[in-house]
């Protein structure tokens, strides 16, 4: 009898080691399938972060290409031609080694400042200044650039917003990427509106076009690297690194960056920084 | 009468660049920045020879020589790719749609380029050949 009731609370026992060891062993295969899953995930986010590099990189290097090839070119003529050569001619050539210079080094400034991004080493210099004049100076700036496409710029700024500290190269730079973008969007004819206001603690600056917008699905991905949006059609594709880096810029001074739908048409893109002194 | 070149380009510095040694050759250069009104002009303006870019503002280069080709009036005329977009699916296609030439812009200097095009001109190249007595 008495061994019957060992042999049973043996069984027993073994039957809740097995169920123990079952339940742990179902939690680590649970926890196996997510490692797996998060582990798919990961190769997912890697595969669509090579597949965006892989798309970028024929444009960076069409993009690095073009303003060296033209240096390339303008200086074997200046080289091998000179006695044929005019003036005017000479002084043409001469003008676009150093304007496809400027080219190549706001290039590589852009991939630099992408990489110090990345690498948590982008770094702002403050000074205590005026927004306004930066905003006034940027419209001015660009009104002759304007002209060209027969766009007409309007800068509005709020008096009320107190001198603060700011980096004044890189918020000209922010300014300087947002008025192109709207400049190269805008048709014919059109408005390009810039505005400061102060909401709050802090200073809003807005740039708005009347151009095609951004499509509904690509908004979420306005501000990532490389973006390019679909609807570009007649507009000369850049790097895709101009917005990446305006909002770097941006969260570097504490703000934020954002798109919203202009009305009654086209985009706005607004930033926000806080005023501090 | 100076023969006439299309050069259907939107960057102001390849076409600086590359109409000189053309003008310097006595060609009458004449620059096209979108590819919309390309054939319109060809039918209008008759040039001997059109210097195609591929990435232009308003559509692609490949589409205005598929346009040329496929119109009565343009599908003769010579049509030299010139551009920096060399991938090989380019290529094919501007080989199918049937361009003349297709010419790298960084594999050249502008001096070469109307060597490049004399052919095609019905000139003749300056080649330049060395003879060497033995």
């Amino acid at each position: 009898m008495e061994k019957t009731t060992l042999l049973n609370t043996l069984v027993i026992l073994e039957s809740i080691v097995l169920l123990v060891i079952s339940y742990i062993l179902f939690f680590k295969l649970k926890d196996l399938s997510r490692l797996k899953k998060i582990q798919e995930e990961f190769n997912n986010l890697k595969s669509s972060k090579n597949s965006a590099r892989n798309d970028f990189l024929p444009i960076l290097v069409h993009e690095l290409r073009s303003p060296l090839s033209v240096i390339r070119g303008a200086a074997d003529l200046l080289i091998k031609s000179t006695d044929e050569l005019s003036v005017a001619q000479i002084q043409t050539l001469l003008n676009q080694i150093k304007s496809s210079s400027s080219t190549l080094l706001t290039m590589v400034g852009s991939i630099l400042d992408v990489s110090k991004m990345e690498n948590g080493k982008f770094e702002i210099n403050k000074t205590y200044g005026d927004i306004n004049s930066v905003l006034k100076e940027e419209c001015s700036y660009f009104d002759p650039l304007t002209k060209i496409k027969k766009l007409s710029i309007q800068c509005t700024v709020d008096e009320n917003i107190p001198n603060f500290s700011f980096d004044t190269e890189r918020i000209k730079q922010v300014l300087s990427n947002l008025i192109s973008n709207a400049i190269k969007f805008s048709p014919e004819g059109s408005v390009i509106t810039i505005c400061s206001r102060k909401v709050g603690s802090d200073c809003r600056v807005e740039v708005s076009d009347l151009g095609v917008g951004i499509p509904e699905n690509e908004k979420a991905s306005l501000f990532q690297k490389f973006f390019q949006a679909s609807n570009q059609d007649g507009v000369q594709k850049g790097t895709g690194l101009g917005l990446y880096i305006s909002k770097g810029i941006v969260e570097a001074h504490g703000g934020s960056i954002w798109f919203e739908n202009n009305i009654p048409q086209g985009s706005k893109f607004c930033f926000s920084i806080p005023i501090k002194s | 009468m100076s023969k006439k070149i299309f050069f259907v380009e939107d960057d102001e510095g390849f076409y600086n660049i590359f109409s000189v040694p053309l003008k310097m050759k006595g060609y009458d250069v004449v620059r096209i920045s979108e590819g919309g009104s390309v054939a319109e002009r060809v039918i209008v303006e008759k040039p001997d020879l059109i210097l195609l870019d591929i990435v232009l503002p308003d559509m692609s280069g490949l589409d205005v020589l598929k346009e040329l080709r496929d119109r009565e009036e343009t599908q003769s005329v010579v049509v030299i790719m010139l551009t920096n977009f060399g991938s090989d699916e380019n290529i094919s296609k501007a080989m199918e749609y049937g361009a003349n030439d297709y010419l790298m812009k960084y594999n050249i200097v502008p001096s070469e380029l109307p060597d490049k095009i004399a052919l095609f001109l019905g000139e003749s190249q300056n080649f330049n050949v060395k003879v060497t007595e033995s």
